[in-house]
């Protein structure tokens, strides 16, 4: 999938022309797949980090056990399903987390006051924003793979708050940061599998490329 | 029949008393209704009782349902409502209602007398079977700091109850009813912004739930103050007090006027104000604020006529500056303050010095700045309040900084410091920053005369600020003249009259003492000073860098405190005052001396130390100037004693220069000589100096000597001549006649005298050496012992040996049997050839003259049959010598041994009782001598022998014969 650049001469004709806009695409789509696998591993150790201090701050939760269901559930399992595929599910997955995040952030701000004074306030907003990133990054990707590609959209979540209470929303946070650990663990792990297929196709696109320039002169 | 009749009784009664009871009943409470107020926890009961009860006091019971527990049971006096003859009761429970369900009941009470208690009203709580989950209440309650509450943990059905934690500690539980148990936490310090979190867990240690609580304080807020800014607004500030540890939905929310403060109330907002719409004409006005969190509410109030509560908003500056002066412009944000008569003050800050102005007027918004510094940077503000009832100044303008513009210097200071009759140089200090009023470009040196027309223009040199100049002649008065110049222009002439030379006094100068790192000086007025003094000062120490300063005293002032940062501890100045007259200046009096005396850095020089007879004189030179540090005040002179220096003389007078040093034995003497000053000693000079004795004393002492050895030997000798007869008496006793017995020829005598037998090394014999002609008998060695013979056979025997003097002598005795050793013939031999010859017929086969001691210890071993002397012709002492036939050797041979051992002789005084001349050769002489005494030869032998030796000589002294 990383580009080497020899294969995307600009061709002439409209096969050529797609096929070196595809291998254009690929290109960029490689090395974005590459930098969004880094930007999702920096992102992991991140959301790591802010679930330690969470926890520092909740010193309860060292002492309980939560529930491993997840709250942004997969449709269908990620590893059954094509590259691409896999990426469309993580994207969606990463914007719900953004979402969960986004309204941990508005709710423990107006509930306990959390600002970005604090490490843990700090922290949120920079898992915050390199999860916009990773999710920009993850579009190109899907646009570059498949032009025609329709993100799916994020589903309603329901917050869990049932009771409305602090200890409530702590839980809720506790459940939001795991499933940020867990869906930018996924993505590191996805992109950087993506990364190394499309590496391998990249020969053959360019192989091919160059045949269809031959029967072109021809 | 009577049984029948009992019973009737009975019942009759028992039917009278059922009667009166409920005859007289309370009424039991009817339509009791309880409603709960969850957040407080509180109970609302109401009941109505008969309308024409006189009923007060009501009995109510709360229950835990479930376990029949009373929660509650109190008397309480309840009076119905006037219009619905409704009682009303509230309860608060300590634990949250929906923990378990209640039981309430209620009965009248008048007196002792009760009512039945009313049907029990149930409050459902959360644990009854129909709800399964458990959980824990109350939820996200606030409370104070200090207060306690309880907690209860619902337990999920069908799970069993394990522990309620909080901040990792257990706390204390009780059961209140199949699945509910409570706990009671002491909330002694606020919270954290997010709360305390309680958790409850089951007995497998899984959470059930948990509940945050919020510990926190009410409000406290204090010093609330309303004003206006901008004449058409109020603005009310306060001060926030202690901290209330709650954020959130739980953080304060003020209202002033009950008005919302929106800016206030927002969250995570720590500014303390409020506005509202309002204007000056409203008149006196109260406002009231009121702060409220969940632990309470405060409220502050502030009355006042805005017209007496302006502050004014920052103005915005402008300048304009010029090189004295500046104009300064403000503007107002709001434009009602154009009418206002205002109070403005002006912040001036140039290098750090503050100016603050003040300025009134109406609507001022424009004032002139005067006084200011040319090329001079500032920074100025601006803040006004109202002319007209003061309240308070306004806020700050921001600050605005400006330069003014450059102007032409002021005059330059100058002196004249002559080095010569004719040549000096003409120094001037540079224009500081206050004085240049610019950037100094340049400087301007000229020197002119009456008798030129055109004045010389001197170079500067370089950054010196000094230039050398000559001149021609001393006709005439020169006058040096010295201006500065900037961008702005030239300065005023600086000039000077150059003063005659007037040289340095040098040492004899009078010294000043300096004071807290400077000079106080003062002097006698002088007639000339038109223009005030001159004080001038210089090094004459300490190097380089030591540039002539002055300082201009104005006129009138006789005294001068001159400092300087230039002056230095240590070094020496000289220091003039002239006074400033129309012409040249007139120098009044110079002086020199030190800021700050160190002790001296150099010693003395040429330090030299000269024998003088028995004294020493040490010498020397002056420290150096550059070492002395201070002014000299004496010397310390130090003697080494061969550890260290002791203080041997202290000069104080700084002006000698020598010390003798006296009673000195003849030695080697090190000597130390220190300068010092007030700061103390420096380092010193050694000298070291050996103090001989001159040739003359050692002349005439050696005579001395001489002479009283010589006087001693004379006393010595007259003392001895004096006392001859006890010296010899001690010394040399007569040596006592021998007593022989009656002769018998054939007698042989064996000869046990003398028995000192020699140690065996030491016995000789003398034997004939026929290898010489002139050879004399020589001594051999004899022992005793045949083995210790073989022994020393071998080696030589040293004839000349000391050893040698340790002789044995003793007779030989004739006839003993011829067994004897060979040594015996050998013996005879030399005996026979003595016999019949006139000599004294004895071998000397050992001479001893060991001490008595040694002849005692070898007389033990004395052995008189080893040699024995044949005698024929009896005894023949050594009276005449005569020459024996068997023995040619040549006598002279023995009489040279004789004289060679010329020390015992006894035959020569021996004398015979007998009178018989005759019978001398033949009788012989006792051989037997055993003294101990000195044996003293014949003093005619002596004689006959024609020398005599010292011994001799001695003896005859002793003995006073001539």
């Amino acid at each position: 999938m990383a580009g080497t650049g020899t294969g995307t001469g600009t061709g002439t004709g409209t096969g050529a022309s797609a096929s070196a806009r595809a291998g254009g695409r690929r290109d960029s789509g490689g090395s974005g797949a590459g930098r969004a696998a880094a930007l999702a591993r920096l992102l992991h150790r991140d959301c790591s980090r802010l679930l330690e201090l969470y926890k520092e701050r909740e010193t309860f939760l060292c002492e309980v056990t939560m529930s491993k269901e997840r709250i942004v559930a997969p449709s269908a399992s990620l590893g059954r399903l094509p590259a691409d595929e896999q990426l469309r599910h993580l994207h969606s997955a990463l914007q719900q987390c953004l979402g969960l995040l986004e309204d941990v952030i508005r709710r423990e701000k107006e509930e306990f006051g959390t600002d970005g004074s604090s490490e843990y306030g700090r922290m949120q907003n920079t898992v915050k924003d390199r999860l916009g990133h990773l999710l920009g990054s993850t579009k190109l990707l899907l646009v570059a793979g498949d032009a025609t590609a329709t993100l799916t959209p994020a589903p309603e979540v329901t917050d869990g708050l049932e009771k409305g209470s602090s200890f409530g929303l702590k839980l809720w946070t506790y459940r939001v940061l795991q499933e940020l650990i867990h869906w930018t663990l996924s993505a590191s792990q996805t992109l950087h599998s993506l990364q190394s297929q499309r590496e391998k196709e990249a020969p053959k696109a360019a192989r091919r490329g160059r045949r269809g320039k031959g029967r072109m002169r021809k | 029949m009577r049984f029948l009749l009992l019973c009737a009784l009975l019942l009759g009664l028992g039917a009278k008393n059922g009667d009166g009871q409920r005859g007289s009943q309370l009424p039991v409470p009817q339509k009791v209704t309880v409603n709960a107020d969850l957040a407080s926890q509180t109970l609302s009961i109401t009941w109505e009782n008969d309308f024409h009860s006189t009923v007060q006091l009501y009995d109510i019971k709360v229950l835990r349902t479930e376990l029949m527990e009373v929660a509650y049971n109190e008397t309480v006096e309840v009076r119905p409502d006037p219009t619905l003859g409704v009682h009303r009761w509230n309860w608060t429970s300590d634990t949250p209602l929906q923990c378990t369900s209640l039981s309430v009941q209620i009965r009248s009470r008048l007196g002792n007398q009760t009512s039945e208690w009313s049907p029990p009203e149930i409050i459902r709580g959360m644990d009854i079977p129909d709800k399964t989950k458990g959980q824990m209440l109350p939820q996200d309650k606030v409370v104070a700091v200090g207060t306690s509450m309880v907690f209860c943990c619902i337990v999920d059905e069908g799970k069993k109850f394990g522990a309620i934690k909080s901040n990792w500690s257990e706390l204390a539980s009780t059961m209140l009813s199949r699945r509910t148990y409570a706990t009671v936490r002491i909330n002694d310090s606020p919270s954290e912004s997010s709360g305390t979190n309680v958790i409850c867990f089951d007995d497998e240690k899984s959470m059930i739930d948990g509940a945050v609580v919020f510990v926190g304080y009410p409000p406290d807020i204090r010093d609330l103050v309303c004003e206006t800014r901008d004449l058409v607004s109020v603005e009310c500030h306060w001060v926030q007090g202690r901290d209330t540890h709650l954020v959130g939905p739980r953080r304060m929310f003020f209202k002033l006027n009950e008005r919302d403060c929106l800016d206030a109330n927002k969250p995570g907002v720590v500014e303390q104000k409020c506005q509202l719409n309002g204007t000056l004409d409203q008149g006196e006005t109260k406002w009231t604020l009121r702060a409220r969190n969940p632990l309470g509410h405060v409220e502050l109030t502030d009355t006042a006529d805005l017209k007496n509560r302006i502050r004014p908003l920052a103005p915005e500056l402008s300048v304009e500056p010029e090189a004295r002066k500046a104009s300064l412009r403000w503007q107002w944000t709001a434009p009602w303050y154009n009418t206002l008569p205002l109070v403005c003050e002006v912040q001036l800050v140039c290098g750090g010095q503050l100016r603050t102005l003040n300025y009134t007027g109406k609507g001022l918004a424009q004032v002139l700045l005067e006084g200011l510094q040319p090329y001079e940077k500032y920074r100025v503000k601006v803040r006004c309040g109202a002319q007209q009832n003061f309240w308070k100044w306004g806020s700050w303008s921001s600050e605005l900084r400006f330069s003014t513009k450059e102007d032409r210097p002021d005059p330059v200071d100058m002196w004249v410091y002559m080095t010569s009759e004719l040549t000096g140089y003409i120094l001037w200090k540079p224009l500081s920053k206050s004085q240049s009023h610019g950037l100094i470009q340049g400087y301007r040196v000229t020197l002119s005369s009456l008798t030129e027309e055109h004045p010389q223009e001197l170079l500067p040199m370089g950054l010196e600020y000094s230039v050398p100049f000559s001149l021609d002649s001393l006709v005439g008065d020169h006058v040096a003249t010295v201006t500065a110049r900037n961008a702005a222009g030239v300065s005023p002439d600086a000039t000077i009259t150059i003063p005659r030379f007037q040289p340095d006094g040098g040492e004899a100068l009078p010294g000043i003492f300096g004071t807290g790192g400077g000079f106080k000086l003062s002097w006698s007025p002088s007639n000339n000073a038109s223009c005030g003094y001159v004080v001038t000062w210089n090094c004459t120490s300490g190097g380089q860098n030591c540039r002539l300063d002055w300082v201009k005293v104005p006129e009138g002032n006789t005294s001068a405190t001159i400092e300087s940062g230039s002056f230095k501890a240590g070094v020496r100045y000289n220091v003039s005052i002239y006074a400033c007259t129309p012409g040249a200046p007139e120098l009044l009096a110079r002086s020199q001396g030190y800021v700050q005396e160190l002790a001296p850095t150099a010693t003395v020089t040429n330090l030299k130390a000269d024998q003088r007879g028995s004294d020493i004189l040490l010498y020397w030179d002056s420290v150096p100037l550059e070492g002395q540090r201070g002014i000299i005040r004496g010397y310390t002179v130090c003697l080494y004693n061969g550890s260290h220096f002791n203080l041997l003389d202290n000069i104080t007078d700084p002006s000698i220069k020598n010390l003798t040093v006296t009673k000195l034995s003849y030695d080697t003497y090190k000597f130390l000589v220190k300068p010092y000053t007030s700061a103390g000693a420096g380092p010193g000079f050694t000298v070291s100096i050996r103090l001989e004795p001159v040739a003359d004393m050692l002349i005439m002492e050696i005579l001395i000597a001489l002479g009283t050895v010589t006087a001693l030997f004379i006393v010595v000798t007259i003392v001895c001549y004096r006392k001859r007869e006890w010296v010899k008496r001690t010394f040399y006793p007569d040596i006592p006649e021998p007593k022989l017995p009656e002769w018998s020829p054939t007698q042989v005598f064996v000869s046990r005298t003398l028995d000192m037998k020699p140690c065996p090394s030491s016995s000789v014999r003398i034997v004939e050496n026929p290898g010489r002609k002139l050879g004399k008998e020589e001594l051999e060695v004899v022992l005793e012992d045949p083995e210790e013979a073989e022994s020393l056979g071998n080696e030589p025997a040293d004839t000349d040996s000391d050893e040698l003097a340790s002789l044995q002598y003793y007779n030989q005795v004739v006839g003993e049997p011829s067994g004897q050793a060979a040594h015996a013939s050998e013996s005879a031999s030399s005996s026979s050839s003595s016999m019949g010859s006139t000599r004294t017929d004895i071998t000397y086969t050992g001479i001893q003259t060991s001490s008595v001691a040694d002849t005692s210890s070898c007389s033990s071993t004395a052995a008189p049959n080893q040699t024995v002397i044949q005698l024929s012709g009896g005894y023949q002492p050594q009276m005449n010598p005569v020459t024996s036939p068997t023995q040619p050797q040549d006598s002279s041979s023995d009489v040279a041994l004789l004289e060679a051992c010329r020390g015992y002789q006894p035959q020569a005084s021996w004398r015979l009782d007998s009178t018989e001349e005759a019978g001398l050769d033949s009788l012989g002489s006792p051989t037997s001598v055993n003294s101990s005494q000195f044996l003293l030869p014949e003093s005619s032998q002596e004689e006959e022998r024609g020398h005599a030796s010292s011994t001799t000589w001695f003896r005859t002294l002793l003995s006073g014969k001539p």
